[in-house]
C-alpha cells in the first residue's frame, strides 16, 4: 500500500474534490483565454496589456494559478504513486517519491510566486 | 509531465508578453519560428486532450459511461474529439 502521508490533504476524497474543482476553474480560464485570443486576431500589446490590467482578470488569473498548483500537486502525486512504487524501486520507493514530490512542490511554489509577480508587476 | 513542464514555458511567454511593447514584439517574432510553433502546438495538443479526457472523467463521476461498454465508447469519443481539436489547433498555429 502506498503511504498516503505525501498527498495533498488528509483524505483521498478531499484530493478527489480539490482536483475536480480546480479542473473546472482551469477549464473555464483556458476557454476564456482561448476565446479572447480567437476573437481578437492581430492582438496588439495594448489589448493584451489592457486585459491583464483589469483587476477582475488579475483575480481570475490568480485563482487559475492557485487551481494550477492544487491540480498539479494532486496530478503529480497520482503520477508518482503510480510509477514510483515499491514494485519498481523496492524499499527506496518512498524516499524517491518524497524527493520527487518535494521537487514538484518547490517548482510549483516558484511558478506561483513568478505568476503573481507577473500579474502584479505590470 | 509535458503539461507540468509546459507551465514554465507558458509563464515565460506571459512574462515576456506583458513586460513591454518590445518584449511583446520579440515574443511574436519568436513564435513565428517553426520550432516555437511546434512547441506551442504540442502543448496545446496535450492540454486539449487532457481537457477532453478530464471532461469525460467528470461525466463518469456523474455516473455516465461507467459500464464496460460505456467506458469503451467514452474512450473512443475522447480520442475522436481530441484529434479534431488538435488538428484545428494545428491549423490555427501553422
Amino acid at each position: 500500500m502506498v503511504t498516503n502521508v505525501t498527498n495533498f490533504s488528509r483524505s483521498g476524497l478531499y484530493d478527489w474534490m480539490a482536483q475536480r474543482v480546480s479542473a473546472v476553474v482551469l477549464a473555464a480560464y483556458f476557454i476564456f483565454l482561448l476565446g479572447f485570443v480567437l476573437l481578437n486576431p492581430g492582438l496588439t500589446y495594448a489589448d493584451w496589456h489592457g486585459l491583464f490590467s483589469h483587476n477582475a482578470m488579475r483575480i481570475f488569473s490568480l485563482l487559475a494559478l492557485l487551481a494550477t498548483v492544487v491540480h498539479a500537486w494532486v496530478g503529480m502525486w497520482t503520477i508518482s504513486t503510480d510509477y514510483l512504487t515499491p514494485m519498481a524501486f523496492g524499499r527506496w520507493a518512498t524516499v524517491l517519491r518524497f524527493f520527487f514530490q518535494a521537487a514538484c512542490g518547490v517548482l510549483q511554489f516558484v511558478l506561483f510566486v513568478w505568476g503573481v509577480q507577473i500579474l502584479w508587476g505590470i | 509531465m509535458i503539461l507540468f513542464l509546459g507551465l514554465v514555458v507558458l509563464l515565460y511567454g506571459l512574462d515576456m508578453s506583458l513586460a513591454s511593447e518590445e518584449s511583446f514584439e520579440e515574443l511574436k517574432a519568436c513564435l513565428a519560428s517553426p520550432l516555437a510553433k511546434l512547441v506551442i502546438w504540442g502543448l496545446l495538443s496535450a492540454l486539449l486532450y487532457h481537457l477532453v479526457a478530464g471532461i469525460r472523467h467528470l461525466f463518469m463521476d456523474a455516473g455516465v459511461g461507467e459500464t464496460l461498454e460505456g467506458g469503451k465508447l467514452g474512450s473512443k469519443i475522447v480520442i475522436a474529439v481530441a484529434v479534431v481539436l488538435i488538428v484545428l489547433a494545428g491549423v490555427w498555429v501553422w
